[in-house]
């Protein structure tokens, strides 16, 4: 039982991340490769207050503050480029991160944070937080993509200079997404360090950042169910695999590259395809 | 003095050295529509572009309804009343007609994004959408993506777009371009129903003989300079605009 | 000294990359992708190193062999991950290309081991004194005069031959280029032929530095050299040489003086990060 309880809390965690990079690449167009060092930001910040014995739920909130402040400081930043030049600054972020992380004695430097406490209400009450937060984060998105912001989010993501033609503030609506974005994976990044309870500069890199970019892609960039079945099939993908362990990221890699030549609009665009083709039966 | 729709003043801009332009002045009134001409390389982009706020001026100021903008960026001079249909169509195309149009009518909303997520209702921008949709002959289009239509009506939802902005101004960079005879002479006509009491239209274009027909008012640029401005038949008649526009030698 | 010394390892390293870089910058230049299975040609390229060296004894039998070999697989790799995704967003492209680049990486441990492999015999390793009081091993030295020769050779091809000019227009403008009769198809072959050969030669190159070639060594170029290439302007070739070179140098002379407070990866992705504040189009614009 605690095995399955373990699983489903790191798909929980993982469609939270998801769905919290969904905000920045998927509505608002803007490509992160590297969001994990936000996740990391909000376990760093929730792992060391709750060493020093602040309860577990009061330490999310700065860890989506901490996440979310530095996502506005990045924000910022990334204003000033565009496109692939975005990308790699976003990369560069996740490689500052774990660079300075592991340089830092204050933070565990390279061995990083172990002995996180569990959190008093067990495994269960870790796994029933976590689907609470996944759900209020969902029902937030839901509510962006359908109110105006995500009306004016549909034009930025096509095209920033019409966006603007058209009376939008972009750089605010982006920093928004910034902001809403990496506050969700702050918080994601919190659950998780209560989660493993041992936490590294590894567990933030640049790998994670493409893994869960993966994860918004392969379910359709913008579609919020794409990207919550993506992120939970993806997540517990290794653990199907513990049979085949020594081949799991061989099968990973051609899955991503499967995934992108063979189905490149996502689990969304063969959900949409599967739908008409049935429409047309 | 009464204040002027538009008003530039004494604009100078170089690109790397270069003068693109040198000292242009030039103003409308209120309920004007205005032709500006010029052959190529004249830098009637780059003083569409000065008007928007794309570009800082290098000396010079432009005062809309008396008020100057010159400091303003292009997204605060849009919500002060400036809008701009561009020369090559970009359509949202991910969204149908009548959302490009009701999107563009969102006014406040679009400057905040918290304030925009306060609100999911968008029947008031879509029937707005519709009416300008109608205005500019796409009525029966509104629910069709972009991508299912021609040049001449994305030029149409271009004008329709520009419109919803609910501008004192409206700037039309070279609207008729691409579209056959009897496209651009319906066009023409569309752009010259448009000045009214409150709008006034300024149209950059190629095809004099449409701005011709339309434009009761003409502004001439050449090399960076303001070359002549005022009544069309007076200011096409002028020897200096037939040689520097028209290469004929008068 | 230490100055000197470290102006050297800058250039080395500096050199290596600018290899390496080329072909990113080629494939980026024509086909707007960020190409990151570029990292897995050059660990093909060591381990065909290590491979024939220890097989025939001849270094220079298994560079050549080696330039073969991973600038056919590189132009497969054209056929078979981008071609079909070009009407794609460029994003596709590059998620396909992470996924195979992770793939490749497992495929060599389960091949060749997770261990990596050595030089039975390692060449090219006398000491040569090229300045009083500092000497660099045979090997060292023919990293820069590789770069240097095999770089000036793309640069005289790009200026002096039909297909260079050709390939330079496509870059330009893949339309107008076509339209005016070049083959954009052999041009496209062509640069993934060239840039990753000399991917395949700088692999060769560092796996007899460290005399090591292991699954892995790719994971540094995968992302240096994107950030190379960005840093350059994204397709300007002189630009990503410059970078590389300017790269290599702040990252020797960075470990030693604020190493304490960042590592080699994080104080080249800090100068990056601070080159696109002042100049968000990289060091020179494309062309």
């Amino acid at each position: 039982m605690t095995y399955e309880i373990v699983v489903l809390t790191n798909m929980a965690i993982a469609v939270l991340f998801a769905l919290s990079l969904n905000v920045i690449t998927g509505f608002c167009g803007q490509v992160s490769l590297g969001h994990a060092a936000f996740l990391g930001i909000g376990a760093y910040t929730s792992a060391m207050l709750s060493k020093a014995g602040v309860p577990i739920v009061i330490t999310f909130i700065p860890a989506m503050g901490m996440a979310a402040l530095i996502g506005l400081i990045v924000g910022v930043a990334s204003l000033r480029v565009r496109h692939d030049f975005l990308a790699i600054t976003t990369m560069g972020v996740v490689f500052l991160f774990t660079g300075i992380v592991r340089k830092q004695e204050l933070l565990g430097g390279e061995i990083g944070i172990a002995g996180i406490p569990a959190p008093d209400f067990g495994r269960i009450g870790l796994l029933m937080t976590s689907l609470l937060c996944v759900l209020a984060y969902l029902l937030f998105t839901i509510w962006i993509r359908r109110s105006w912001t995500g009306f004016a989010f549909d034009s930025i993501s096509e095209d920033e200079d019409t966006a603007t033609l058209l009376g939008i503030n972009v750089p605010k609506f982006k920093l928004f997404a910034f902001i809403v974005g990496t506050a969700g994976a702050g918080l994601a990044g919190a659950l998780y360090a209560h989660q493993v309870r041992f936490i590294g500069p590894d567990s933030f890199g640049f790998v994670e950042s493409i893994s869960v970019l993966a994860m918004v892609i392969v379910g359709g960039i913008g579609s919020i169910w794409g990207v919550i079945l993506s992120a939970a099939f993806l997540s517990a993908l290794p653990q199907f695999f513990q049979v085949i362990d020594d081949y799991k990221l061989l099968v990973y890699g051609l899955l991503l590259f499967g995934a992108m030549r063979f189905a490149p609009d996502g689990i969304d665009g063969l959900l949409r395809k599967v739908s008409r083709w049935r429409a047309v039966k | 003095m009464t204040t002027k729709r538009l008003q530039i003043k004494n604009v100078s801009v170089k690109f790397g050295g270069l003068s693109a332009l040198q000292d242009v002045s030039f103003e409308i009134d209120d309920n004007q529509l205005l032709g500006f001409i010029g052959p190529n390389g004249a830098g009637k982009t780059t003083l569409m572009r000065v008007i928007m706020g794309m570009i800082t001026p290098l000396s010079g100021s432009v005062f809309l309804d008396g008020k100057n903008i010159t400091g303003l960026k292009s997204v605060q001079r849009i919500h002060a009343g400036v809008a701009l249909g561009q020369q090559i169509v970009k359509p949202l195309r991910q969204m149908s007609l009548l959302d490009n149009v009701a999107l563009a009518s969102g006014g406040a909303k679009l400057l905040s994004p918290l304030r925009a997520l306060m609100v999911r209702e968008r029947s008031e921008e879509r029937e707005v959408a519709q009416e300008l949709l109608i205005q500019v002959g796409l009525g029966d289009h509104a629910q069709k993506l972009p991508n299912e239509l021609p040049l001449g009506f994305l030029k149409r939802l271009e004008v329709a777009r520009a419109l919803a902005l609910n501008p004192l101004l409206l700037l039309l960079d070279e609207p008729l371009a691409g579209l056959s005879k009897p496209e651009a002479e319906q066009m023409a006509d569309l752009i010259a129903s448009l000045p009214r009491k409150g709008l006034s239209v300024i149209m950059i274009e190629h095809n004099l003989p449409q701005v011709q027909r339309v434009c009761p008012t003409l502004y001439v640029q050449s090399n960076g300079r303001a070359l002549a401005f005022g009544a069309t038949n007076k200011v096409i008649a002028e020897p200096e605009v037939r040689r520097a526009y028209l290469g004929v030698d008068a | 000294m230490l100055f000197v010394d470290l102006c050297i390892q800058g250039v080395i390293q500096g050199a290596i990359y600018a290899l390496i870089a080329l072909g990113l910058t080629l494939v980026y230049g024509l086909l707007r992708i960020l190409h990151v299975a570029h990292a897995a040609l050059f660990t093909l390229g060591g381990y065909v190193g290590v491979l024939v060296t220890n097989g025939s004894g001849s270094f220079l039998l298994a560079l050549m062999t080696a330039m073969l070999v991973v600038g056919v697989v590189g132009m497969s790799s054209y056929t078979i991950i981008y071609k079909p995704l070009l009407n794609r967003t460029p994003l596709i492209a590059l998620i396909a290309s992470i996924g195979i680049f992770i793939a490749s990486e497992e495929l060599f441990r389960i091949f060749f081991g997770a261990y990596g492999l050595s030089y039975v015999s390692p060449p090219l390793q006398v000491q040569i004194e090229i300045l009083p009081g500092i000497s660099l091993s045979q090997a060292r030295i023919l990293v820069v005069i590789l770069a240097v020769g095999l770089l000036s050779g793309v640069g005289w091809l790009a200026i002096n031959t039909r297909m260079g000019i050709a390939a330079r227009a496509t870059v330009v403008d893949p339309q107008i280029a076509a339209s005016s009769g070049v083959n954009v198809e052999i041009i496209r072959y062509g640069s993934f032929f060239i840039g990753s050969a000399f991917a395949g030669a700088a692999g060769v190159m560092v796996s007899l530095l460290n005399n090591l070639v292991e699954p892995t060594m790719g994971a540094v170029p995968s992302y240096k050299a994107l950030a190379i290439i960005v840093l350059g302007g994204l397709g300007s070739v002189r630009g990503a040489l410059i970078a590389s070179l300017a790269l290599g140098i702040i990252e020797s002379f960075g470990t030693i003086y604020v190493g304490h407070l960042l590592d080699r990866d994080s104080i080249a992705f800090a100068f990056l990060i601070m080159v696109l504040m002042v100049r968000p189009q990289g060091l020179l614009v494309r062309g």
